[in-house]
């Protein structure tokens, strides 16, 4: 049978709004007054989503409000506009940012709808995608890649791990264009800070 | 009795810990004759999951000798803390098998407490277990399917890994079951995921996908773990073996082939999912909570991840770890895919890797 008449069969759709409610990591509110213990110091005067490894320890204090993590942009390229090519680099994560990055061309999210890509080589790519902590050995293997991608160019920092290091190591030596807080981010954060660094206006 | 693996200076056996390590690698170096040169793969290349990189020996086609590069190793500190901060540190060792990794430690740590855990939280571990296996073999599956470029099934499968992590959300509020576990209960309820296995009978039964599995890595060593011992006959399984796990009392069946090639694995993995959902349909889980009562003591905890037998072996003293030493089943693992490579060609490496289910990050850490 022909794969799209069974694709559509099956059920399999590719979602319009693709933010769906996951408790944890989401936007965290609090709730009542207290003192919390946190072990990445991602709670003081306020909740700093960039450190939170959302590990609950402050319930019931705050409280998860399910709505997708904010990524924050500090610069978009309208370069990129209709196709962004990304070269992921793992510099040492534990495998769930790899994971959900995967998943953002599930048919549910379908990332090439945007105009998103994934590239084999740095020398094709448009923005160069880190996850996980500073590994052994990585420190070398990001400056060259980030040194063959061709400008202009974007570094997308993804996870907690790689933008500040989280409870298992320190995060790579590397600033970043793109901050996509999670742990791990779920697809929709991911999709949400794609869309915005290649200059796109969706939620 | 069988062997499962090193876990710190011992080696434990399916009758308990053995001093001193289980094989020892053998590592004389033959050199190769005339014409044969390394090549390095990885660590950061197209198709790879994770950063590693391999040193593959070769005339130029076939795949004489391959070792492994570790490169993103990571140093996780666990000694010294409390045992629900060393929990976060254990959780984020493996993403794709937190709760395998986080209900294994917090064994190892009940069993040194001499705890007795509710019912209620053993159910709702297994059926954390279960839906993580599940996920990680729809995950394995794809990603041969992606390997050979079929890309239509590959896709469908990724829709229903990212049901599976849904419901998973849906039941432990984490897609990848952080926090689900803590010292001291769980927090989970059970959502099923909606899956259409049938489909990816289907796709398997491709003779060209099927072609290029068959006699792919073929490897039958009786020092094997998880789905790749039972893709070569072997009827090993943790859960068999726990006193911790429930799974006595399901009428658990062990799918088992005889090849011991990747597609074998393959077919080993499929059928689990059709016992895992089985299994899950009969499980009722509720959030539970009990009390620990802390002591001075030493355990080990032991779970059948979905690649194989993960344990921790823990030291608590006065509410702290004092050490922990991991089982990562990749390590094992990893050791059986080297072997099965050579004589293998270049195009093979990647259903053959894949097959495996290898995690790189439990793989290369150094846990202290």
């Amino acid at each position: 049978m022909n794969w799209f008449i069974k694709g559509i069969r099956m059920g399999v759709k590719t979602e319009d709004d693709y933010h769906h409610e996951t408790k944890w990591p989401s936007r965290l509110t609090r709730v009542k007054g207290g003192e919390i213990t946190c072990p990445t110091d991602a709670i003081g005067e306020e909740w700093k989503q960039e450190r939170c490894i959302f590990c609950r320890a402050c319930e019931p204090v705050f409280s998860p409000t399910g709505e997708t993590l904010t990524p924050r942009v500090e610069r978009s390229d309208v370069t990129f506009k209709r196709s962004f090519y990304l070269y992921p680099l793992d510099a040492g994560s534990c495998g769930g940012c790899n994971l959900e990055l995967r998943l953002i061309s599930s048919p549910q999210y379908d990332m090439t709808r945007f105009g998103i890509f994934f590239t084999n080589t740095p020398k094709h790519a448009d923005a160069l995608l880190i996850m996980g902590n500073l590994g052994k050995r990585m420190e070398e293997v990001i400056r060259r890649a980030y040194d063959v991608i061709p400008s202009p160019k974007l570094v997308i920092l993804l996870g907690t791990c790689a933008i500040s290091g989280g409870v298992t190591g320190i995060p790579p030596d590397i600033r970043g264009d793109v901050i996509v807080p999670g742990c791990p981010p779920t697809p929709a954060s991911i999709l949400d800070a794609l869309i915005k660094a290649k200059g796109g206006d969706r939620k | 009795m069988r062997v499962i693996g090193d876990i710190g200076p011992y080696c434990l056996t399916s009758d308990g810990l053995r001093e001193g390590p289980c094989i020892k690698d053998q590592s004389e170096e033959e050199s190769l004759g005339y014409g044969s040169f390394k090549f390095v793969y990885g660590p950061s290349a197209g198709g790879l999951l994770e950063s590693v990189g391999f040193e593959i020996t070769t005339y130029g086609e076939s795949i004489e000798k391959i070792n492994h590069l570790p490169y993103k190793g990571r140093q996780i500190t666990l000694s010294g803390l409390t045992i629900g901060d060393a929990l976060l540190r254990v959780e984020r060792i493996n993403g794709a098998f937190t709760a395998s990794h986080s209900i294994s430690f917090l064994q190892a740590i009940e069993s040194a407490l001499e705890i007795e855990v509710p019912h209620d939280v053993v159910i709702s571990r297994m059926a954390q277990l279960e839906l993580e296996r599940i996920r990680n073999n729809l995950l394995v599956i794809q990603r041969v399917l992606e390997s050979a470029s079929f890309l239509v099934p590959s896709f469908l499968l990724l829709q229903q890994i990212e049901e599976v992590n849904r419901a998973i959300a849906r039941s432990c509020g984490h897609r990848y079951f952080f926090g689900a576990n803590y010292p001291g209960g769980v927090r989970c309820e059970l959502k099923l995921p909606s899956l259409k296995i049938s489909d990816i009978e289907r796709t398997l039964e491709n003779r060209i996908f099927i072609d290029r599995l068959q006699g792919n890595g073929v490897v039958k060593d009786s020092f094997s773990i998880g789905p790749v011992a039972r893709a070569s006959g072997f009827k090993y399984d943790a859960r068999l073996d726990s006193d911790f796990l429930a799974y006595r009392n399901f009428d658990l069946r062990i799918p088992t082939q005889d090849q011991g090639d990747a597609f074998s694995r393959i077919l080993v993995r499929l059928e689990e999912i059709k016992e895992s959902l089985r299994l899950l349909q009969e499980l009722k889980v509720k959030p539970c909570s009990f009390t620990m009562k802390i002591r001075d003591g030493e355990g080990i905890g032991r779970v059948e991840s979905p690649s194989g037998d993960l344990a921790y072996l823990t030291r608590v003293r006065s509410g702290h770890v004092e050490r922990a030493y991991l089982l990562a089943p990749s390590k094992v693992n990893m050791r059986l895919f080297l072997k099965s490579m050579p004589g293998n060609i270049f195009t093979d490496f990647p259903f053959n890797w894949e097959s495996f289910g290898i995690w790189i990050s439990e793989l290369e850490v150094d846990l202290e």
